[in-house]
């Protein structure tokens, strides 16, 4: 955590027991990921098993992409409904072309360019016309599901290059390709958020607008930067879902936007802004996933899953707002 | 804007509702130019008809938002009441009052559920809503995974009856517009979710009933989805788990193009009432106009981003 929260965390940590609290709130997430796992490995033997772990990193992977950006978006007071959309839309141009990998410049391109689009417009709309993250970035996600469904008139059809199957659900030796293209977005985004001077920004904006506006950071330039990078990494985890399914409809990331939320929000990612950390996003969205691949794997019916996230979701929160 | 509770100009809570009625003026010239069958008393009263579940879902949605929270919890709570109202009333019409009225008690009491979980745990109702959403969606699909039981014929009414010639679900739904809208006007409560939703801290200190005011809201929102679940029933003829999933959104829709602010204090019922009327008859014009349903979506995006960005919320730009 950089020295920058710290003021909020005191704040917000008036309570009972506030030393213990904060500890809590800072690194409860650590800890129910290794109880889960611990769990997981003495109720079931094939939870441990390489085949499982492997498997559940290759999921693991995309929802990870995507809560980085949701993170950064959360810290600066904002919401990213779009990027389950943004997911899907991308996953659309993915099939639009042959399907053959002498396309992959141009649906990159064309992944990029919608990606930095739709930032630029949920980034406007919050920072330069006050309207709320949450209307924002939901009209835009109505709006590239609009387009998706004209553009595909409701039946995607189409391949997905070769290329894409390999970084989405391909292995070398054993380690997901998907992880590794993880990996190296979370240490560079780790880099941005914890240790560059955008990074502090971002958090001196999310802590307090007006401070920031008085120490004469353009706090809507930084706004607009974290949802271009919301919309950006969307876009990217898109295409590696795209290449790991395979089969491409027009939902595809379908309930990430929530999923992408709710790991933040176990992450310690504040609502409020301000606060929250790339480590614990990425736990929490590990969380989640290890949860849903133990209901499965006990042989519990899918309802459970689904309600064990609203259960989780409410009071981890619940943990968090002290 | 503390204290506003006794002070409040009356056109503040009615600055959105020009925008929206000008809105649906244009729209009716444009669909009068483009085709004669728009303007039709056949057609106006279809609009009317089809704008009910919508009406119905914003109308407690509304409710939430002027406190400064929301309910994403309507959708679940809309299949869930829907699939239970077909499935346990199953065909026997013995049974169709008091479904009916277990169903709307359901819905109110997880709302009043919704309201105790943010009063208790001091989380933000877009946490608890979403969180419950899920909870529901399980339980709903627990009770059914595909279309469940059957309503007898007499109770399609709600959807398709008419009384004096005026659709009779739709007009249930006014009545509980006009109802509510008095409610907000005139009675002490009603007054106070505004102030809540001002200010919450200065509601608080001023000593008013901010959990009356939230189990209120909310519960009156569980009410509403419950009495969408009936009517989607009586449309439909049957519950299914997933008939709901589309209005945690799109209710919020009428509410931000009536003219109240998703921040809260301010805005009203009326203005809901009128942003339903407006998607109804666009998705209608859009129909007259053989605009696939695709393009209403981005339509309907469109209508969103340009109304946000005319309604302005000023406290935000601080």
């Amino acid at each position: 955590m950089t020295a920058t929260t710290e003021p909020l965390e005191t704040a917000a940590s008036r309570g009972a027991l506030p030393r213990f609290r904060s500890l809590l709130s800072r690194f409860g997430i650590f800890l129910i990921l290794p109880i889960l796992v611990v769990i997981g490995g003495a109720a079931s033997t094939s939870f441990l098993s390489t085949g499982n772990i492997s498997n559940l990193l290759l999921q693991i992977a995309p929802l990870g992409i995507v809560v980085i950006g949701q993170t950064f978006v959360m810290i600066v007071r904002g919401l990213d409904l779009s990027v389950a959309s943004m997911m899907a839309t991308a996953a659309v141009i993915a099939t639009g072309f042959a399907g053959s990998n002498a396309d992959i410049a141009s649906i990159v391109a064309a992944v990029a360019g919608t990606s930095i689009c739709v930032g630029l417009i949920n980034g406007f709309l919050v920072a330069k016309r006050g309207v709320s993250p949450f209307l924002a970035t939901l009209a835009t996600m109505i709006l590239l599901q609009g387009f998706r469904f004209a553009y595909t008139q409701g039946a995607p059809s189409g391949n997905v290059p070769p290329f894409f199957r390999t970084l989405g659900s391909g292995k070398t030796y054993g380690i997901p390709n998907n992880c590794v293209i993880l990996l190296v977005v979370v240490a560079f985004f780790w880099i941005v958020l914890h240790r560059s001077a955008f990074g502090r920004r971002v958090f001196i904006v999310g802590g307090n607008p007006v401070t920031g506006h008085l120490l004469g950071i353009r706090t809507d330039v930084v706004t607009i930067a974290c949802y271009l990078i919301s919309s950006c990494l969307a876009g990217a985890a898109g295409l590696i879902l795209s290449g790991y399914v395979g089969l491409v409809d027009n939902w595809v990331g379908q309930g990430y936007e929530l999923d992408s939320i709710v790991a933040c929000v176990i992450g310690g990612v504040s609502l409020k802004g301000g606060r929250g950390s790339i480590a614990g996003a990425l736990a929490g969205a590990a969380t989640i996933m290890v949860a849903a691949n133990e209901v499965l794997l006990f042989g519990l019916p899918i309802q459970v899953q689904i309600i064990i996230k609203g259960v989780v979701i409410v009071f981890a929160a619940a943990l968090y707002a002290g | 804007m503390t204290g506003a509770v006794a002070a409040f100009p009356a056109w503040r809570n009615h600055g959105g509702l020009l925008g929206v009625v000008v809105l649906i003026a244009a729209v009716f010239i444009l669909g009068a130019t483009l085709t004669d069958r728009f303007l039709s008393l056949g057609n106006i009263v279809n609009v009317y008809e089809q704008s009910t579940d919508l009406a119905l879902v914003s109308l407690g949605q509304t409710l939430a938002i002027l406190t400064g929270g929301i309910d994403l919890s309507v959708g679940s709570l809309i299949s869930l009441t829907s699939c239970l109202t077909s499935g346990l009333i199953n065909g026997d019409p013995n049974r169709v009052i008091p479904v009916v009225l277990a169903v709307l008690a359901l819905g109110a009491v997880i709302g009043l559920l919704n309201a105790g979980l943010v009063i208790v745990l001091r989380v933000h109702p877009l946490i608890v809503t979403l969180g419950m959403s899920a909870i529901l969606q399980g339980a709903t699909l627990f009770y059914a995974m595909g279309p469940i039981g059957k309503v007898p014929r007499n109770f399609t009414f709600l959807a398709y009856g008419r009384i004096a010639g005026l659709p009779v679900g739709a007009t249930i739904a006014v009545l509980l517009f006009i109802l509510i809208a008095l409610f907000l006007r005139y009675l002490p409560l009603g007054r106070q979710i505004y102030a809540v939703g001002d200010d919450d801290d200065a509601a608080r200190l001023a000593g008013l009933r901010r959990t009356q005011v939230l189990l209120l809201v909310y519960g009156a929102s569980g009410f509403c989805c419950a009495a969408t679940g009936l009517y989607l029933v009586a449309r439909f003829g049957a519950g299914q788990p997933y008939t709901g999933v589309n209005y945690t959104l799109t209710s919020i829709t009428p509410v931000i193009l009536g003219g109240t602010a998703l921040s809260g204090g301010r805005g009203g019922v009326i203005g809901t009432l009128f942003g339903a009327y407006l998607i109804s008859l666009v998705n209608n014009l859009l129909n007259f106009m053989d605009v696939s349903k695709h393009y209403q979506l981005i339509a309907q995006a469109l209508i969103i981003i340009l109304a946000v960005s005319v309604y302005m919320d000023r406290r935000r730009t601080a």
